[in-house]
């Protein structure tokens, strides 16, 4: 079969061309529209739970029970809303 | 013979009780579906790539696919810095893939529906994504937490936020995988134990309705583990180019 060793050169040429050609760099996450969605919901839900336990732990430390656990409540919804819109920006962007 | 649906999710050992040390490091049914799922993996990509062919059979297919398919979305993502990082991301990926998909085998265990699990890949992703990124831009790592253009007043309040949002990568990405699991395949149960109580006159509505969520399950189960894979190519990417 000569067919395998042209095979085989193929492969090579195949190859060497993957090595030159160099994607673009700049990145966007090619989310599915339902894994977009799960993204969103978690990670708002995500963000108000870490700021808690921070607050939460914080607040053992310190001896300060109950007022930084209030701040960073407030601070993890903060920043929860923040990620999901510039999530949402990203995701627009691409259509 | 309507079961408990969350009997499924039961760990319950395999064989004799294993204690070093004080840790009990018995053989579940958890480790038995991971130990089955790796080697599915191992089995199904050794016997893809055996040879090269010039015709490829079925296996050799399914490998090659998904081969590509990780590489384009590495790349696609990341950008060619992150190449390196292949054999991690394509591991990470089938791992999940193939647990969840055999997951879906009748009076099988579901590995990814314990939030242990998914919790230990997740702090391993972003552990490595954080060494990573402060091996490549030492102290300039923290820069992330830092946006320009930030007025000085809001400075502090803003790096707390970031912070707080990088802290939440583990947890949204173990609960996201943990809780889709669980929930399809508590519903799945769910509506199956409704098809046996209600017997042959009204049993057909709910086993439909299993019929389409299998099918959705299945969906979800792949979704999940490109989702899985995809975030932790997005947190490499902010590790490896860090332009904010």
């Amino acid at each position: 079969m000569k067919n395998l060793t042209d095979f085989k050169t193929r492969l090579k040429i195949a190859k060497e061309r993957q090595k030159s050609t160099h994607k673009n760099e700049d990145n966007k996450g090619n989310l599915s529209s339902m894994g977009g969605a799960f993204k969103l919901s978690t990670d708002l839900v995500a963000h108000v739970a870490v700021g808690t336990i921070i607050g939460f732990i914080l607040d053992s430390w310190f001896d300060t029970k109950p007022w930084l656990i209030i701040f960073f409540f407030f601070l993890g919804s903060v920043a929860g809303i923040l990620k999901v819109i510039k999530v949402a920006k990203r995701m627009q962007e691409k259509d | 013979m309507a079961t408990n649906p969350m009997h499924q999710f039961e760990v319950y050992r395999i064989g004799p009780e294993i204690k070093i040390a004080g840790t009990d490091l018995s053989f579940t049914n958890a480790s038995l579906f991971m130990l089955l799922s790796a080697l599915v993996i191992c089995g199904v990509l050794f016997l893809g790539t055996r040879e090269k062919k010039l015709i490829p059979d079925k296996l050799h297919l399914i490998s090659e696919i998904i081969y590509n398919f990780i590489a384009k979305m590495i790349s696609d993502t990341a950008g060619t810095k992150a190449k390196p990082y292949f054999p991690f991301i394509f591991s990470l990926f089938m791992f999940v893939l193939f647990c969840n998909m055999l997951g879906m085998l009748p009076y099988s265990f579901t590995v990814t529906s314990h939030i242990i699990v998914t919790l230990l890949m997740a702090i391993f992703v972003f552990i490595a994504v954080t060494v990573i990124g402060f091996m490549k831009h030492g102290f300039g790592y923290l820069k992330l937490f830092v946006p320009s253009g930030v007025p000085m007043v809001l400075l502090p309040l803003i790096t707390i936020i970031e912070i707080i949002s990088y802290l939440s990568r583990p947890v949204s990405l173990s609960v996201r995988l943990f809780a889709n699991m669980m929930a399809g395949h508590t519903m799945l149960k769910v509506f199956g134990g409704f098809v046996i109580s209600l017997g042959m006159l009204g049993g057909w509505l709910p086993l439909s309705f299993s019929v389409a969520l299998t099918g959705l399950e299945i969906l979800v189960a792949f979704l999940q583990a490109y989702v899985f894979a995809i975030l932790t190519c997005i947190y490499l990417n902010d590790a490896l180019n860090l332009h904010h």
